[in-house]
């Protein structure tokens, strides 16, 4: 185990680069070859989190411990004013302009949550942690944030949030039984949720349930999706081939359906390599998490692995169908700067720990 | 030992190997799903791509001409515009319809239309059809600020002389949405429909998700319909309408007889088939099938008469054939036969005398033909008539033809379930009763004994080969009808209008439409109403022992024959002998 991945850093960085050339690809074949526009703006995403990441990779591990809690409120506190005062776009508050930067706190949130969780149980005893009363905190930890994020309305991010605290929860060693009992009991408590969802929420949940009732109005996306992805085939339709993003019949086909795109144009080959290369990244974060010796760090890298792949399956199932679309970007590939800073961050912090671990 | 194993089940490496496991099941059912999606139902899918982006649109081909005989062309195609704007967005979309609103009429029906058509994610949207010049003009003019936006030619189908030949060439389908080809729905344009239509082209473009064209993939030209020639001469057809025009409702055919090819076809009143063809308002169409004079119908081959003394021709025909009379052989007609306490009456009251078949057919006398048909009977009758062409159609390419009624032993029992009356082979002698046949059905009749050919059939197409199976008649009783025939325009019914220098034979014919009550026998037809008179027919050839025209004539409530067809076939002749 210990000499699969020889010079550890490397070959996230190998994995990275063919990931953010996938996403080049991606985006150039959307923008039709122009580099003006979203292409020049995405490059210059790329490269500056590029650096973003060195720059983590470089900061002293031990910060993220001691500002954990103080970026976790400061976050929270962005999203009740997000709740107050945010810019309003698509009819959901999602974004606090900052002139210079359109700010997500949501996105914020993801890497604050998975730090204060993480320091929360750091501290935590072994004994303590069999105990069901210390695990109250990290619960609402979790669902204050989520329950905002809910409100905006985003129940993607809120469910990613809530995905990700119950991720680290488990990791932490909640007892086994009740986990299981809690898990079904929420499962059969789901349908009630149905009454605190907003009416395009619901529609998108019918729609999902129903695609074929009305395919050219909810359904469309769906369809259209399915169909860009059905007609790859084995080996696509070639670089810059596929006529069903080429022509516009996807919907928001440069951020979330980035990867209907690729699918199209690079066929059944290209979208399970994609998967193949996230599953080996989170692996890798995983095997990260043992590498190291302290709890902090096992407990964040395995925290950042389930941010991350929870990301890569709710994207990439709601584009094939099998999940509503809830608006979840797809890590690394997607356009979009926020979401493109918290995953590079993300690989800094694993890279960050991993070094931490030679010293 | 407890703790242990609740250590071990807590540890960091044991619950991410769960994580892990748990992520491995989803990325394969993720795998699993594209699997399906890409591989298994990839041919449905591409499928459906290209259904979405692919668009074949028809090029509809130029329609073939209708050109007369002599060379005049009665169906063509005019050239019209159309104002046709291609799919753009909103924005332009709404440019457009504002600048357009300067130049031409869009009323708000019009513009939820085109709204409408656009959200159907259309490829080119008509905004107008046939433009005005002056909506043309004013076009042009802004037409480089539009975007996308084009005026085309179309073709229109244009009657030259709509009321003369309107039965004849028939008309189109209305085009309402000019993407269906128009097809050709009576006359001409239906039965020569396959070589007018020609082939249509398609034009297969590529379009994006709001069905904006984004590039051609493949064209193919259409290919113009043939022009056809019909056997029709222009100037007769307009000669022969003119003269029918002066009655109330009439029919007129004329055929070359050394070939069978109709010169003129003429029913009155005739309709605008330019009007069918194109826009039509609801209340033109009423107009035309609220007419009490039906002008929709083709009198000459649609519609069927009793026949009236026409149908002696073939009493005499068929009593010559079979050897029953001769020349020679004089009936007495005292002005009525007897028949079961029944007395039939000729329709002179006072008789005619002593008649030969010559004397029979000139002044057409009743008595005669009451008595051979009580010889001849029923079955002998139809057998002959139905060589002559009664009961048939007569070969002519229209369509809807009315092949009349031919009574028969068998066709009484089937209609009424009653046996064939004697007294009813009586009425048939004379053409009146159940038998019915159309003017066209005559004319042949007449063609049939002057060719002396039972193959003989009349044709709309111009050099039309039929392969002619020579089907000769007996030779002598032909040469006695065509004596008679002469006799009549000598010195018979017809002499007053038909007795010229060239040699005009022909019948003439009074149909009854009503029982005539004794007391009005002899009554003067114009004192009737109209739908009461007499139907008034003449068909008859010339010039002369050879002839070479045959005109049947029928005009409907006319009265006399001889004093109201006749003489229109009289000019007709003149006209065609002048040629």
């Amino acid at each position: 185990m210990k000499h699969f991945f020889p010079n550890e850093s490397k070959i996230l960085f190998i994995l990275l680069f063919l990931l953010l050339f996938i996403s080049f690809l991606g985006q150039y074949s959307v923008a039709g070859g122009q580099l003006e526009g979203h292409l020049q703006r995405h490059i210059v995403r790329i490269v500056l989190s590029i650096i973003l990441m060195g720059c983590v990779y470089r900061m002293d591990f031990r910060l993220w411990n001691n500002y954990a809690y103080l970026l976790y409120i400061f976050a929270f506190i962005l999203l009740i004013i997000v709740d107050l005062l945010g810019v309003t776009k698509l009819g959901a508050q999602r974004w606090i302009d900052l002139y210079f930067f359109i700010l997500q706190p949501s996105e914020l949130m993801k890497l604050a949550i998975i730090l204060t969780l993480v320091r929360y149980y750091s501290l935590l005893s072994a004994p303590e942690v069999l105990k069901l009363k210390s695990h109250i905190l990290p619960i609402f930890l979790t669902l204050f944030p989520a329950v905002l994020v809910f409100r905006q309305p985003d129940l993607g991010t809120a469910c990613i949030l809530i995905g990700t605290g119950v991720g680290i929860i488990f990791l932490s060693g909640f007892p086994l039984k009740i986990f299981a009992t809690a898990l079904v009991s929420c499962f059969i408590l789901c349908p009630f949720g149905w009454f605190f969802l907003h009416d395009y929420q619901k529609n998108r949940v019918l729609t999902f349930f129903y695609p074929d009732k009305d395919p050219l109005g909810a359904g469309y996306h769906i369809l259209q999706s399915k169909i860009a992805i059905g007609s790859g085939h084995i080996w696509g339709r070639g670089f810059l081939q596929g006529t069903q993003s080429k022509l516009n019949f996807l919907p928001e086909k440069n951020t979330d359906f980035i990867f209907t795109t690729i699918a199209e144009e690079f066929g059944f080959v290209g979208s399970v390599l994609i998967i193949f290369l996230f599953l080996i990244i989170c692996y890798y974060f995983f095997w990260a998490a043992n590498e190291s010796r302290s709890r902090f760090s096992k407990l964040l890298c395995c925290g950042l692995g389930v941010l991350l792949y929870l990301h890569v399956f709710v994207n990439i199932a709601m584009v094939i169908g099998i999940l509503p679309i809830v608006g979840i970007p797809l890590p690394f590939l997607s356009y979009g700067g926020s979401s493109m800073i918290t995953f590079t961050i993300s690989c800094g912090l694993v890279m960050s720990s991993l070094k931490q671990q030679k010293h | 030992m407890m703790f242990d194993k609740n250590n071990l089940r807590s540890s960091i490496k044991f619950r991410t190997k769960i994580i892990f496991s748990l992520m491995l099941f989803l990325g394969i059912l993720l795998i699993l799903n594209l699997y399906w999606l890409q591989i298994g139902d990839a041919e449905k899918y591409v499928l459906l791509s290209n259904k979405n982006r692919i668009r074949i649109l028809p090029i509809l081909p130029k329609r073939g001409r209708i050109i007369t005989s002599d060379g005049k062309t009665i169906a063509g195609n005019i050239c019209r515009y159309k104002l046709v704007m291609e799919q753009c967005n909103e924005q332009v979309f709404l440019k457009n319809i504002n600048l357009l609103k300067q130049c031409i009429n869009l009323d708000s029906k019009e513009e939820s239309r085109i709204a409408k058509l656009r959200k159907k994610r259309a490829s080119f949207i008509v905004i107008k059809e046939d433009l005005s010049w002056e909506e043309y003009s004013k076009l042009s003019m802004i037409l480089f600020r539009l975007n996308g936006i084009s005026v085309e030619n179309i073709y229109v189908r244009d009657y030259s002389m709509p009321m003369e030949f309107c039965h004849v060439v028939g008309h189109i389908s209305k085009n309402t949405d000019n993407m269906r080809i128009p097809s050709g729905k009576t006359g001409v344009e239906a039965i020569l429909d396959d070589q007018l239509t020609g082939k249509v082209g398609n034009l297969q473009i590529e379009v994006n998700s709001i069905g904006k064209k984004v590039r051609i993939i493949t064209s193919q030209a259409p290919v113009d319909g043939n022009d056809v020639t019909i056997s029709i001469d222009s100037q007769l057809q307009k000669f022969v309408y003119d003269l029918l025009a002066q009655e109330k409702a009439g029919a007129c055919v004329v055929l070359d007889i050394s070939n069978g090819e109709v010169l003129a076809m003429v029913s009155f009143p005739g309709f605008d088939p330019n009007l069918i063809s194109h826009q039509m308002t609801q209340a033109q169409w009423q107009s035309i099938v609220n007419n009490p004079l039906f002008p929709l119908m083709n009198r000459a081959v649609g519609c069927s008469y009793p026949p009236g003394s026409i149908f002696k021709i073939v009493i005499a025909f068929a009593a010559l054939s079979e050897g029953i009379i001769s020349p020679k052989d004089k009936i007495f007609c005292s002005g009525g036969v007897k028949l079961e306490d029944h007395v039939f009456h000729c329709w002179n009251r006072w008789g005619h005398g002593n008649v030969n078949i010559f004397d029979a057919l000139r002044l057409s006398c009743d008595c005669y033909f009451f008595e051979v048909a009580k010889k001849i009977g029923i079955d002998t009758i139809v057998k002959y008539a139905k060589e002559l062409g009664f009961g048939t159609e007569t070969g002519i390419e229209l369509p809807n033809e009315n092949i009349g009624l031919l009574p028969s032993r068998k066709w009484k029992f089937l209609r009424y379930g009653t046996s064939w009356k004697p007294y009813e082979t009586m009425i048939i002698s004379i053409g009146q009763g159940s038998i019915l046949a159309t003017l066209m059905q005559s004319a042949v009749m007449i063609g049939k004994i002057y060719t002396g050919n039972y193959d003989f059939s009349p044709t709309l197409i111009k050099g039309k080969k039929k392969n002619k199976t020579q089907i000769p008649i007996k030779n002598e009783c032909v040469k006695i009808i065509k004596e008679g025939l002469f006799q009549v325009c000598t010195s018979g019914t017809a002499a007053n209008s038909c007795h010229v220098a060239y040699g005009i034979s022909g019948k003439t014919g009074s149909s009854q439409v009503k029982k005539i009550k004794s007391t009005e026998v002899g009554i003067d037809q114009k004192r009737l109403l109209w739908e009461l008179r007499d139907h008034a027919f003449f068909v008859g050839c010339a010039p002369g022992e050879n002839p070479r025209y045959l005109v049947a004539v029928m005009v409907e409530h006319g009265g006399s024959g001889a004093a109201v067809a006749a003489p229109i076939a009289r000019k007709i002749f003149d006209k065609l002998m002048k040629k």
